[in-house]
Parts: C-alpha cells; sequence; structure tokens
C-alpha cells in the first residue's frame, strides 16, 4: 500500500507541489516569527548586559556618595567598584561639534563598559577616546586634539559657565547597545569623569544611582552580596549578579517582544488557516482525480481504511516535506535579513541567528497537523468510493447537495453574530469599551464563521450572477458555467480567498477610521498647522512680529498660506446669565484666516459681528451658536453673534476686534502648509529663521508635526499588519491557481471537444482568464465589503468614548486589493490556459 | 481504384498521398502509407478495417483535427494541410461537424445549451427553424433542458448529432458513433445520420467495426496497415464482411 501511495505521489508530484507552497509559505511564516523572537529578545538582553562589562555585582536604586564608593570598595571580597552614571561634554573638533555621553576608566577594566578598538583607552587627565562615529563627526584621529565645553550652572545665574579644555584623542572605542541611543560613549579618566559630572550637578556634591563591583577571586558572590547590602542597608537599593540584573532590565523591554511575537504568531495562524482550505482543496481534487484508480483497488479487495490511510500517509509526507522547506526558507530570511540589516544600520543585531529547539519543531509540526487535519475530509471521501466507480464513466463534475444542517448552522451563526456586534456597540457607548470590544469580537468571530459554513450557499450564486456581467460571448458563458460546478470546491477557494480579504480591508477601514476621527478632533484642538508667537517677557502683551520676518517665514518651502493675527488680551465677554469671563480673542482678516484654518466650517462662521468661542468658556458662560454676546475691550463694546463653540480659541475678524481694541498687536503669524509638504523640515527652517531674530522673542508652534508624527505612528502599524495578512492572501492566491490548473486537468477532454468543435486557442485562454477572474473577485468583493463592515464597527466600539466617529472608507488600499486580485485571477489562469490550449483536440476523440 | 487527376465539383473531400507517421526513429509508426481519398458531396460514406489499421487517424486528417506527416488534404476547395491553427479551427467550426465515441457533451450545460454551443462560439445567430428540425427529427423536444448525465446514452448521441449538424456543417466527421450504444440506440442513430444526408443534403464520413452500420452508407472505404484496401459501393451487411473477410484472408497471406 506504501508503495502504491508513493507511486500515486510521484504521478501527482506537480498538483502536491504547488499546494505544498502554501504550507511551506505558513510554515516559513512560523519559523521566521520564532526566530525574529529570539532575535529581539536576545538584542535586549545584550543591550542589557553590555553597560556593566564583566561586574560581578550591581548595585541599582541606590543614592551613592563618594564616601559610599569608597566604603564598598573597602569592603572584604571587593575588588573595584564603578559608578555607571554618566555625565556629558560638548566636543568640538576641525570637522564639527558633537555632545557625546561621558564614562570614567574603571579602576578594574573589569568594568570598563567599553574596549578600544584602535589606540588605547585613556590614562591621563588630558586624553580621551571616542566611538568612530563621533570621531567621523569631529573630523579627528588618534594624536588629533579637541576641545570639550562643559557647561554648569551656579545656583542663582541666568546663564550657564562654560568650562573648556583640551583634549588628545588616544584610542577609538566601540559603541555598545546601551549607550546607542547617544551615540556611543567617550572615555576620559576617572577623575575626569568625575569633575565633569560634579559641574553639571552645579555644585553640590555628586550623587550616583548605580555602580557595578568586581569581586576578589575566590570571593562567595553571595556572601559579598550580603555584605555590601548590609552596608547599604535600609536605603531600598538593590544588589544583584550581572545577569540577574540584565535579565531584569531585559524583562521590563521583552515582555513588549514576546507580546509582539505572540500577535505575529497570531498572523501566521491566519496564514495557516488559509493554507489548510488551500490544501484540503488539493486532496478533494486529488481524491475525485483518482476515483477510478480507487475503486479499482476496491474493486481487487483493498479496505476502506487501506485508502483512507493511503490519503493520510500522502499528507503527512507533503506536510513534512513543505514544512521542512518553509523552516529553511524562513531561517534563510531571517538570516538574510540580519545580514542586510547588519550591513546597513547601527543597531546591535547578532550577525548569526540562535537556532532553538523550538524553531525547527514548532513549524514542522504545526505544518504537518494542518495538513493532516486538511486531508482528513478528503480522506474519507476517498473511503466512500464505491467498487463500481471503476465501472462507470469518470464524470467529473460533482452536483452534491449541500446539507439542511449546513444552511441552518450558517444562518444561524451570521444572525447570533450580527446581534453580538450590534450588543458590542450599544455595550461600549453606554458601559464600558473593553466589555464591548470582547462582545463585539465574539459576535464577529461568529458571524465571519457562519459566512465561511455558508459560502457553499452563496459563493456559486455570487459567481454566476457575476458571470452574467462578463457578457454573453461564449467564452464568459463557459468561464461562469465551469466556476460554478463544483461549489464546494469553489466555495473553499474563494473562501481562503475571502478570509485574508476581510482581515486586510477591516484592518485598513478600521485604521482609516480611527486617522479620520482623530483628524477631525485635531482640527478643531489644532486650528492651524504652525503658529508663531511672539513672546512677551512682561505683562505688557505681546509685541508685534516684525513685518520681514512676517515676509521670510511665508517665502520658506513647504508654506502654503499665512495669516497674520492680532492678539487682544483679556476682552470680557458677558453671558446671557450676567456672568463674566476674560477672553484672550484673536483677530485676522476672514480671507487669510481662510486660508490658514484646518476645519472648513470654523472658516465659514468667521464673519464680521460674529465671534467663535472656545468649548470650555462656551460652557462657562452658557452660550450656544446663535446667542448674541455682548464683548467688552478698551475701545468699546459690541455685541456679537456667536457663530462656533468649538474652536480652540476665540477668534474674530480685524474689522470687529477694531471696534474692541483696534491696538492689540500683530503679534502671531498662523501658517498653513501645503499638502505633503515635510512639516519636521519646514518646522526646523521656521525655527532657523526665528533663532535669528535678535528683537523679539517668537516661540513656533509646530502643531502639524505633532499631527504628521500621529499620522505615521499609525501607518507603520498599518502597513505592517496588511503586510503580515498580505502573506494570507499570497496563499489563497496560490490556492487559486492551484485549483484553477486542477479543474482544468480534471476537463482536458471538454478543452479538446471544444477544440474540437471550433473554439480558438484565444477563446479558451479567455474563458479560462475570465474564470480566474471570477474566482478571485468573489472572495475579494465580498471580504472588502465585510472588512468595511467589521472595520467600522471596529472603529466605533474603540473609539466610543470620542463624540462623533467619522467613518471612513479607504478607497485607495481597498482599490489596491481589487487590483492584486484581478491581476493575481488573471495570472493564476496563465498556467492552466497554456495546458488547456496545448490539448490538441484529437485527444477529444481518444478513448480514454 | 482510379485516379482522378481533376477534382469533379461534386467531392467534398479529397486526399493526395496522404501519410502520417507516429514518433521517430525505431519507434516510428506508419499510421498511414499514403492514402488518397475522394468523398462526394451528398455521399454517406463508412470507413472499416481491423484495429490500429487507421481509420482514426485518417478521419483526424480530413477533418482538420490533426497535422498530416506528408501529403494533403482539401475541404471544397480549401487545402487543410496548408492552413495554421486559428484558421484550421475557424474552418472546424463553420464547415465542419463532429459526433464522438463518447459523445462528448459538456456536463454542466443543459441539452439545448450543449446543441447551440457551435453557434455561440462562432458568435452566429440561432436559425429556430433549423435547431426545431433537428430537435423534432431526433425525437429530442422533450429533453432539451435536461442535463447530460440525465440523459441515456441513445439520447446523448442525438444531442451530439444535433450539435454537429446545427451549424450546418460541409462535412460531418463520426468516429465509431454508435460504438457505445445497444442495437436499438445505434440503429436510430444511424437512420438519422441517412436521413440528413438524404434530406438534409449532408456529407458524412464515419469510422465504424460495424458491418450492418456500415451497411447503412452508400459507400465502404476498407483500410488495411495504413493503405485503402478496397471500396465497396451499395454496401449490405453481407458484402462488407466479404471484404472484411478478403482482408483477413490477405493478412495471412503476409
Ligand atoms: N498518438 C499516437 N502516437 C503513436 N502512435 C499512434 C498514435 N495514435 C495512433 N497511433 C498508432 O497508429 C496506428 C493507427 O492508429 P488508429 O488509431 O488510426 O487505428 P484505428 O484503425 O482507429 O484502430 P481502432 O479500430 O482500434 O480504433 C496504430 O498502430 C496506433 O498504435
Ligand atoms: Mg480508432
Amino acid at each position: 500500500m506504501l508503495r502504491l501511495t508513493l507511486a500515486q505521489m510521484r504521478r501527482s508530484i506537480g498538483r502536491l507541489a504547488a499546494a505544498g507552497i502554501a504550507i511551506m509559505i505558513g510554515a516559513a511564516f512560523v519559523a521566521a516569527t520564532l526566530l525574529s523572537g529570539e532575535v529581539l529578545t536576545r538584542t535586549t538582553y545584550d543591550a542589557a548586559a553590555s553597560q556593566y562589562g564583566d561586574a560581578d555585582l550591581v548595585i541599582t536604586q541606590a543614592t551613592l556618595a563618594d564616601s559610599d564608593l569608597a566604603a564598598l570598595a573597602a569592603v572584604d571580597g571587593v575588588q573595584a567598584v564603578q559608578p555607571l552614571d554618566t555625565g556629558g561634554a560638548d566636543l568640538t573638533g576641525p570637522g564639527g561639534h558633537a555632545w557625546v555621553t561621558v564614562a570614567g576608566r574603571a579602576d578594574d577594566p573589569r568594568l570598563d563598559a567599553v574596549s578600544a578598538t584602535d589606540g588605547s583607552l585613556p590614562a591621563a587627565d588630558d586624553e580621551i577616546a571616542l566611538p568612530e562615529r563621533v570621531a567621523d563627526q569631529l573630523g579627528v584621529g588618534i594624536g588629533d586634539q579637541v576641545q570639550s565645553t562643559v557647561q554648569s550652572w551656579a545656583a542663582d545665574a541666568t546663564q550657564p559657565t562654560d568650562h573648556l579644555s583640551t583634549l588628545r584623542v588616544v584610542g577609538l572605542v566601540d559603541a555598545p547597545s546601551a549607550f546607542l541611543s547617544d551615540g556611543g560613549v567617550a572615555v576620559v579618566t576617572k577623575s575626569v569623569a568625575h569633575d565633569w559630572l560634579a559641574l553639571s550637578w552645579g555644585g553640590q556634591d555628586v550623587t550616583y544611582w548605580s555602580a557595578s563591583v568586581t569581586l576578589a577571586p575566590g570571593t562567595s558572590t553571595a556572601d559579598a552580596t550580603t555584605r555590601i547590602s548590609q552596608l547599604l542597608d535600609g536605603t531600598g537599593t538593590l544588589v544583584r549578579t550581572r545577569d540577574e540584573q540584565a535579565a531584569a532590565n531585559a524583562a521590563e523591554l521583552s515582555g513588549s517582544t514576546w507580546a509582539l511575537t505572540g500577535v505575529v504568531l497570531g498572523f501566521a495562524a491566519v496564514a495557516l488557516l488559509v493554507a489548510s482550505l488551500v490544501i484540503a482543496n488539493t486532496f478533494q481534487v486529488l481524491v475525485a482525480q483518482r476515483t477510478r484508480t480507487l475503486a479499482l483497488l476496491r474493486c481487487v479487495g483493498a479496505e476502506r481504511r487501506q485508502l483512507q490511510r493511503g490519503v493520510l500517509i500522502e499528507a503527512t509526507l507533503l506536510g513534512l516535506a513543505t514544512s521542512a522547506a518553509g523552516v529553511l526558507l524562513g531561517i534563510g530570511l531571517v538570516q538574510a535579513t540580519l545580514t542586510v540589516l547588519g550591513d546597513t544600520t547601527d543597531v546591535p543585531l547578532p550577525s548569526t541567528i540562535t537556532m532553538t529547539p523550538a524553531v525547527v519543531l514548532v513549524p514542522l509540526l504545526v505544518g504537518t497537523l494542518v495538513t493532516v487535519l486538511a486531508s482528513l475530509a478528503p480522506a474519507r471521501a476517498a473511503t466512500r468510493v464505491a467498487p463500481l466507480a471503476a465501472l462507470r464513466p469518470a464524470d467529473t463534475s460533482v452536483h452534491q447537495r449541500s446539507g439542511r444542517v449546513r444552511a441552518w448552522l450558517a444562518g444561524v451563526l451570521v444572525v447570533v453574530g450580527a446581534g453580538g456586534l450590534a450588543l458590542g456597540m450599544a455595550v461600549a457607548t453606554a458601559m464600558s469599551m473593553p466589555l464591548g470590544l470582547v462582545v463585539g469580537m465574539l459576535g464577529g468571530t461568529l458571524s465571519f464563521v457562519g459566512v465561511m459554513v455558508g459560502a457553499v450557499f452563496w459563493v456559486p450564486g455570487l459567481l454566476a450572477r457575476l458571470g452574467r456581467l462578463g457578457g454573453r460571448s461564449a467564452a464568459a458563458r463557459l468561464a461562469a458555467a465551469n466556476a460554478v460546478r463544483n461549489p464546494r470546491r469553489v466555495a473553499t477557494t474563494s473562501g481562503a480567498l475571502f478570509i485574508g480579504v476581510t482581515l486586510v480591508a477591516m484592518m485598513s477601514t478600521g485604521a482609516a477610521s480611527v486617522t479620520r476621527t482623530f483628524t477631525s478632533e485635531l482640527n478643531s484642538h489644532y486650528p492651524v498647522d504652525v503658529v508663531l508667537e511672539s513672546v512677551a517677557m512682561d505683562s505688557d502683551g505681546n509685541p508685534a512680529l516684525p513685518s520681514d520676518l512676517v515676509d521670510e517665514v511665508s517665502a520658506v518651502d513647504g508654506v502654503a498660506a499665512s495669516a497674520v493675527v492680532q492678539q487682544a488680551v483679556g476682552l470680557t465677554v458677558t453671558g446671557p446669565d450676567g456672568d463674566q469671563t476674560s477672553v484672550d480673542v484673536y483677530a485676522g482678516d476672514a480671507t487669510a484666516l481662510a486660508g490658514v484654518l484646518n476645519d472648513a466650517d470654523q472658516a465659514a462662521a468667521l464673519g464680521d459681528g460674529t465671534i467663535l468661542l472656545g468649548e470650555s468658556d462656551a460652557a462657562s458662560l452658557g452660550v450656544g451658536v446663535g446667542d448674541r454676546v455682548p464683548v467688552t475691550g478698551p475701545d468699546g463694546v459690541l455685541d456679537l453673534e456667536v457663530t462656533a463653540t468649538d474652536s480652540a480659541m476665540a477668534m474674530v475678524t480685524t474689522s470687529t476686534l477694531a471696534g474692541l481694541d483696534h491696538g492689540a498687536p500683530a503679534s502671531d503669524l498662523w501658517l498653513a502648509l501645503a499638502p505633503g509638504a515635510d512639516p519636521t523640515s519646514a518646522v526646523t527652517d521656521i525655527q532657523d529663521i526665528t533663532g535669528a531674530e535678535t528683537d523679539v522673542v517668537v516661540q513656533v508652534i509646530g502643531l502639524a508635526v505633532e499631527r504628521a508624527f500621529f499620522q505615521r505612528v499609525v501607518d507603520t502599524l498599518l502597513a505592517v499588519v496588511v503586510g503580515l495578512l498580505g502573506v494570507a492572501v499570497v496563499i489563497a492566491m496560490v490556492g487559486v491557481t492551484n485549483t484553477l490548473s486542477l479543474s482544468v486537468l480534471e476537463r482536458r477532454r471538454e478543452s479538446a471537444t471544444l477544440r474540437a468543435i471550433g473554439m480558438t486557442r484565444a477563446q479558451l485562454r479567455s474563458s479560462l482568464a475570465i474564470e480566474g477572474l471570477l474566482v478571485a473577485l468573489v472572495g475579494t468583493l465580498v471580504g472588502a465589503l465585510l472588512g468595511i463592515v467589521y472595520g467600522w464597527i471596529g472603529a466605533q466600539i474603540l473609539l466610543s468614548e470620542v463624540t462623533s466617529v467619522a467613518l471612513a472608507v479607504p478607497w485607495r488600499d481597498l482599490g489596491l486589493v481589487l487590483l492584486v486580485a484581478v491581476a493575481a485571477g488573471l495570472l493564476a489562469s496563465v498556467l492552466p490556459a497554456r495546458s488547456a490550449t496545448r490539448t490538441p483536440p484529437v485527444e477529444a476523440l481518444a478513448s480514454e | 481504384m482510379t485516379h482522378i487527376t481533376q477534382t469533379p465539383p461534386t467531392s467534398a473531400i479529397r486526399a493526395r498521398g496522404l501519410t502520417k507517421v507516429y514518433g521517430s526513429g525505431e519507434a516510428a509508426v506508419h499510421a498511414l502509407r499514403g492514402v488518397d481519398v475522394d468523398v462526394a458531396t451528398g455521399a454517406f460514406t463508412a470507413i472499416m478495417g481491423p484495429s490500429g489499421s487507421g481509420k482514426s487517424t485518417l478521419l483526424h486528417l480530413l477533418a482538420g483535427l490533426d497535422g498530416a506527416t506528408a501529403g494533403g488534404v482539401w475541404l471544397g476547395e480549401t487545402e487543410l494541410t496548408a492552413l495554421g491553427d486559428t484558421a484550421l479551427t475557424r474552418l472546424r467550426r463553420d464547415r465542419v461537424g463532429f459526433v464522438f465515441q463518447q459523445f462528448n457533451l459538456l456536463p454542466m450545460f443543459t441539452a439545448e445549451q450543449n446543441i447551440t454551443l457551435p453557434l455561440e462560439i462562432a458568435g452566429r445567430p440561432l436559425d429556430r427553424a433549423w435547431f426545431d428540425t433537428l430537435v423534432s427529427t431526433l425525437g429530442l423536444g422533450d429533453r432539451l433542458d435536461h442535463r447530460p448525465s440525465e440523459l441515456s446514452g441513445g439520447q446523448q448521441q442525438r444531442v451530439a448529432i444535433a450539435r454537429a449538424l446545427v451549424t450546418r456543417p460541409d462535412v460531418v466527421f463520426a468516429d465509431e458513433p454508435t460504438g457505445n450504444l445497444d442495437s436499438r440506440a445505434g440503429a436510430q442513430v444511424l437512420s438519422f445520420l441517412r436521413t440528413s444526408v438524404r434530406e438534409l443534403g449532408r456529407t458524412i464520413v464515419m469510422v465504424t467495426h460495424d458491418p450492418s452500420a456500415a451497411a447503412y452508407a452508400d459507400r465502404v472505404l476498407l483500410l488495411a496497415d495504413g493503405l485503402i484496401a478496397g471500396d465497396i459501393a451499395d454496401p449490405t451487411p453481407e458484402s462488407v464482411l466479404a471484404g472484411l473477410d478478403a482482408l483477413r484472408a490477405l493478412d495471412e497471406v503476409h
């Protein structure tokens, strides 16, 4: 029997390999995720450990004065003590200047956190060793001189005092990861380091938060720990071994690392689920194609169990082989990534991966298990083949009736699931968001499973309808008829795609809605992109901005519009009940303001005789939109109509302000950035201009930078999530190709007949292209639609605390998904079409 | 057998020096070794011969389903052996009909859809009157909405014949059309084929093993070892059997 299984596998090797790709990708995904998790954990551990050098013990959460350090060094068994707190200095060289973290030499070389890669570590007080990158920046090498500047602040000084010294570079040091964010650590002698730190403490006595300790050879670590703890008794100080301390540091960081790995493994599970559908389909087709062979075996006396075992053995072998290939692929990918990153970034990643048994075994087991599980149903189908089937002419078209139970199950799941979603939304608004989220997720999962279970019913129906849109040509009609021939098969194929697309669409819709909601929130909180405001040094009110500054700033690259704004400080607004509030009112030309305000509603609300009020002012006065309020200024009283109560600040037009406080200085400049302009560089340019200003002090508030940052975080997260889910979509596409090729193989005789009765190659090819397109489109369209609904509901629940959720459809992303589906559907038909059109028409006449 | 060098206007199909070799070198099989055939328009011709004698091969070449190794085939004025794949496909679509031993109906289409399929492929409108004639002559009126799996073998073959005739082809080729049918269903099919020649003016070439089936034809061509070995006009089952016996006797001499 095993011999027969192997022979059959060899015959279908191409088809099995195609299905195996799905499992391979899934297993590679799992292996790569586990490996990356290991790499991340190791990187954080190394980073945490490196700063301690080869210390035996690490003291943290201490308050160690110099005397304490001396006392520690005198403890029995302690060889050396090195404080771990670092100071900093500004260094200047011929090439420029740089700020570096500075550490002192340790008494015991084992405690030096860095080692010299070139030259040596400083031995005299006029020597310094620099990180290579800093040396490059300063334009110096070994033997060159650099100037250091350390600032100290005297107790009541308004200006810092600079302390200069000249040092000779004696060595270059590597940059251990712990100091990475500072660009590495420069090393000076112990006394220089102490002096500089003392300067920056402004004359107070320096105390250290942490220190590392080496022990004399032969000293028991436990005893030394006890003695040190006794010495530092009662201050909440922790004494740990280096490894304990590194593990504790790493744990703080890697809690999130493993959480991240868990999430990514979730995506891998989705990919594997999709792969299992592809496998199930492939085996179903294989069993259907082998009906005759299987029946013949039954005729000559094979038992049902033997046939079933044959299919399962086949699945196990396939699962093992492709999972192993997947593990190799995953390992290769991560190693390649490490190699590339090692060359291009300064992040101290390990140069090679660390293999653990889990990295190999988990994907291998999971991949094989998924394959075998997926083949269970087809294996059962194999046992149902009656011996008589060998005698009947092969009829590959299946007209199974799908069970009533299945229909009921699907219907109930969808209805209950939809109810859960609605309940989730209600709970989130009325009670608590987390509870609503749980209920909503449950509802979403149930309804999704329902839709999947019911795929056998809706996929063929939808295909037929879509097919009718494809036109009345013979190719299109043939495609539509072929696509729905085997409802179960096409339902699984489309279903696999449907899972991936739904999740992608859900994520991007949710993210788009969240972004849109926050954008409208931001619009009312931060009405303009950039604000320049002259800052008053006393209480007389802010001075006007110089007009040449206004011109210069308006000319900056990326600035699209500007409005000069007057600021009237402390006008009095009286509410209907006589309540009075002092309000700072901003005023500008209505047209100019309309050009810079982000919220179009606010711009429209601005006109002569009106006032826009902030939320809190409006609330304390008890006024609403449409009310009229008297506003009192130094130059008069005006009755103004309130046209907005959600503005970030009180606003009127210039001519309105003229009647209240015509002398208010034009102290603000509001800017709008061009769409697509980089806010960070624009704001930096503006800061360069204002920094050069000597007459007034100008504060630049880059609201756009904040918003861009927020946007970038959301975009990056979304890209990562969509990328990971994209793997599932790719696997599903492999499934579409595979199913289509298998179907085409089954239809060899039909293809030949069609060619014999006059169908051209081009017609046959386009028929298959349409078929591929239909199958791909059904899964994609329904998936996108359902994804939008889930995304919306999800956003609604997550943002239930926000007043109004703005629902958005990410048309661009969905369009992209659709485009990919169309392309993949067409692509999926290329190979099958080649084999179909190559079938000579003579084969239609051949008897078997 | 006389060779006609000038094609008479009544000749629907003409083949000259038709040769077909499968494979090459040691393994080469000479299925046809220079066959000359003329089939008159409006004739019902049967091809017979022992298994492996090259009957199916000859039919494929005459119908433009396969290319010849040497020699030429003319359908009316058109030389098939000079056409490319697309032109050949068009010609099959517009001027040739096929009836297969295995029926070869498309399982997902109804009988009616199967019959009209060639017109759809060609993008030609359906001639309702002709369709009705075919359906009623073949007795398929109440079976049009059925799928092939719901039809008997004889009914399926009649659907296949309707499909072959719906485009009003110049020639209909049939390879053992009664091979999968019982004698009663076979007789129905054969008498319809003869009717379509007599009353509808079609030209039919049929391969068969059955002498009584061959007796429905106007003429029987005997094929042996890739060569024409006999030509019986107005055959009866007896004369066909006698011809086949003569062939066998010839074989035994070799
Ligand atoms: N595709 C092919 N490749 C190789 N040899 C072939 C091929 N088709 C036919 N032959 C060979 O050509 C010869 C003629 O075959 P053909 O099918 O024409 O015979 P036939 O007269 O139709 O026989 P039967 O009555 O059994 O159908 C045979 O020897 C056969 O083995
Ligand atoms: Mg034959």
